[in-house]
């Protein structure tokens, strides 16, 4: 078969617009090589997102909440998420885990121990204990217990250290001393009133309210509670990206709002993907383009050669073969582009991983599964495509 | 291999031959494996017409040629390739040799367009030697006299296997003297194969020992 062909390059001639040929494998070149890069900057770019070694942290907690407007002042209802705002959070792709933020319906006065005559109204909150990031045994309540565990946002205690107590001669409290300190909480509603232990245990980041233990805070919402459900007011989610554009998205449209600085890297993100895409999409073109090219001089040459074609058929050679012949012409090129076109995209991504590994920022020095994957898929469209041709033009 | 026609009648003559008798056309005939057959034909009788048909590149006819009973609209692409590198083998009139190639080349092209050629390349080169064309085999098809394409193509012809061999005036540009060569070489060569022929021509000849002759 390989004199055959030998032959048949002297018969059918391929040489035909070389030129412009070569033109369309650099076209193809250039094609892949935008495609691979930009899957491949898609892959770097969430390995620095995602990848274990470049986070401590992979999942993220936000507390969402109602946006307040003017309009909404006064009325408390407005605030509140209904059943189906709830459950539409709840089965949100980004949503890991789901818990809602419970208000006590009881009123609250803490007093500090001793002489120190201070008293304050407060609050209570309650969430799921899978939300917080306070790990510590005293953190529970059981029925009868006169000791509650409480839990305080670590910005509330910077504020009094370094606003309120340097402004009013106040000692500065360590968070061990404010462990340590006994306060009186006193609860009352619903015709009751009684007193309790304050103990606080620990201090979030995550959270910025007084929390209690869930166990406690159902009990004593039955307890002193007024039977009037406020409904839920805020919620927390676990996210695994609190940058994912899709969050920022659902917030935007439904008016919700949380800890803007965690959705910063949102943005980032947004513009290396549209760049990423937009890149992409002019690879997806310019293949077009020269599958179109190829297909072209592919119907240049037979149409070049049709009485040679024509008279070899009638001599006895097959379709089949001259099909084959035809297409051993034109493959091989094609796979020297995309052979050229990986090992710059491999360059380009070792020389890339070298540049970030300086600032720390670690991403494999290898190109992705789905860079390999997407030179496979176009090499195979290409074969299809000139296949297809050469099927379409020699079968007469 | 068994050849046979059916009310064989080219579309575009068929005026012109209702009105004489022919031993082919509108007939029932046979053709059996091996035998050598001899058809003459006046000019305008449809002669090469005929052949073509036998080698289905013309199907302008009504009627019917069965390859071993199967008629020929039936064969497949591949299969029509098949027979025609196996089993059938030609010697068009108008020889269609390739210009771009040199005598032995086209040969060769013949040849090796099986993936287990029948005979070797030094077979070919002999055969030109008897045909007295081994001096022109490095030569373009371009530059080769009728005399010289009318033996590559002779030698083309029988650089494949086959059952039957068709021949369209196969000697037309060739002496006495190299007529005689080449039939001599025909008739080794079909009977080496147990094949058999069916020539065309103008008059009548004694260039094979013909077996059944016909009148187109």
């Amino acid at each position: 078969m390989r004199e055959f062909f030998h032959l048949l390059r002297k018969v059918i001639r391929t040489g035909v617009a070389r030129s412009r040929f070569l033109m369309a494998a650099v076209g193809l070149g250039i094609a892949m090589l935008l495609i691979l890069v930009s899957i491949q900057t898609y892959t770097d770019f969430n390995q620095l997102l995602y990848g274990t070694q470049n986070q401590n942290e992979t999942a993220d907690f936000l507390v969402i909440n109602k946006k307040i407007t003017n309009a909404m002042m006064g009325q408390a209802n407005k605030s509140a998420f209904s059943t189906e705002e709830l459950d539409n959070i709840k089965k949100q792709s980004f949503v890991q885990s789901f818990g809602v933020v419970t208000p006590s319906q009881f009123r609250v006065v803490a007093q500090a121990p001793g002489d120190l005559h201070f008293a304050t109204d407060m609050f209570f909150e309650a969430v799921p204990d899978s939300f917080l990031d306070v790990k510590d045994e005293d953190w529970k309540w059981e029925q009868g217990s006169k000791t509650i565990p409480i839990i305080l946002p670590n910005d509330f205690l910077n504020l009094y250290n370094f606003g309120f107590s340097l402004s009013q001669d106040l000692p500065q409290i360590s968070q061990e001393t404010v462990k340590a300190l006994p306060l009186q909480i006193n609860i009352s509603g619903n015709g009751k009133s009684d007193s309790y232990m304050g103990h606080i245990v620990g201090f979030s980041d995550r959270i910025s309210s007084f929390l209690v233990p869930s166990s406690f805070m159902t009990w004593a919402n039955q307890a002193y509670g007024t039977g009037i459900v406020n409904g839920t007011t805020r919620v927390i989610i676990k996210t695994p990206d609190p940058s994912n554009p899709k969050l920022v998205k659902f917030l935007d449209d439904n008016g919700y709002t949380t800890n803007q600085d965690k959705l910063k890297f949102s943005k980032t993100r947004m513009i290396v993907q549209t760049i990423v895409s937009v890149v992409g999409f002019f690879g997806l073109i310019l293949l077009f383009f020269a599958l179109l090219v190829f297909s072209m001089f592919i119907q240049l040459v037979i149409a070049g050669a049709k009485d040679e074609i024509q008279l070899l058929v009638t001599l006895g050679a097959a379709p089949k073969q001259l099909r084959r012949y035809l297409l051993k012409q034109f493959v091989p090129i094609y796979i020297v582009v995309g052979i050229i076109t990986l090992l710059l995209v491999t360059a380009f991504q070792y020389i890339a991983a070298m540049a970030l590994s300086r600032h720390n920022m670690l991403v494999d020095p290898w190109p992705g599964i789905g860079v390999f994957g997407a030179i496979a898929m176009i090499l195979l469209l290409v074969y299809f495509v000139n296949w297809l041709t050469v099927r379409k033009y020699v079968n007469r | 291999m068994e050849i046979q026609l059916s009310q064989l009648m080219p579309i575009p003559l068929q005026d012109k031959l209702l009105q004489r008798n022919s031993d082919i056309w509108n007939k029932e005939v046979t053709f059996q494996q091996g035998t050598f057959v001899k058809i003459k034909a006046p000019s305008g009788s449809g002669k090469t017409t005929l052949i073509h048909y036998l080698y289905n590149i013309r199907y302008d006819y009504t009627g019917q040629i069965r390859i071993d009973r199967k008629p020929w609209p039936s064969f497949l692409k591949d299969e029509i390739s098949a027979i025609r590198q196996q089993s059938l083998s030609i010697i068009f009139q108008d020889l269609r040799l390739f210009d771009q190639l040199t005598a032995k080349e086209n040969v060769e092209l013949k040849r090796v367009m099986i993936p287990e050629p029948f005979c070797t390349s030094e077979k070919v080169e002999e055969m030109a030697h008897r045909l007295k064309v081994a001096h022109v085999l490095k030569q373009s098809g371009k530059t080769l006299s009728y005399g010289e394409r009318q033996r590559i193509a002779i030698i083309r012809a029988l650089s494949q296997p086959f059952k039957w061999l068709l021949m369209d005036e196969p000697f037309s540009h060739l002496d006495e003297e190299n007529t005689k060569l080449a039939a001599r070489l025909i008739a080794e060569e079909c009977k080496s194969r147990n094949a058999g022929f069916i020539l065309t021509d103008l008059d009548h000849d004694q260039h094979f020992s013909y077996d059944v002759n016909y009148n187109l």
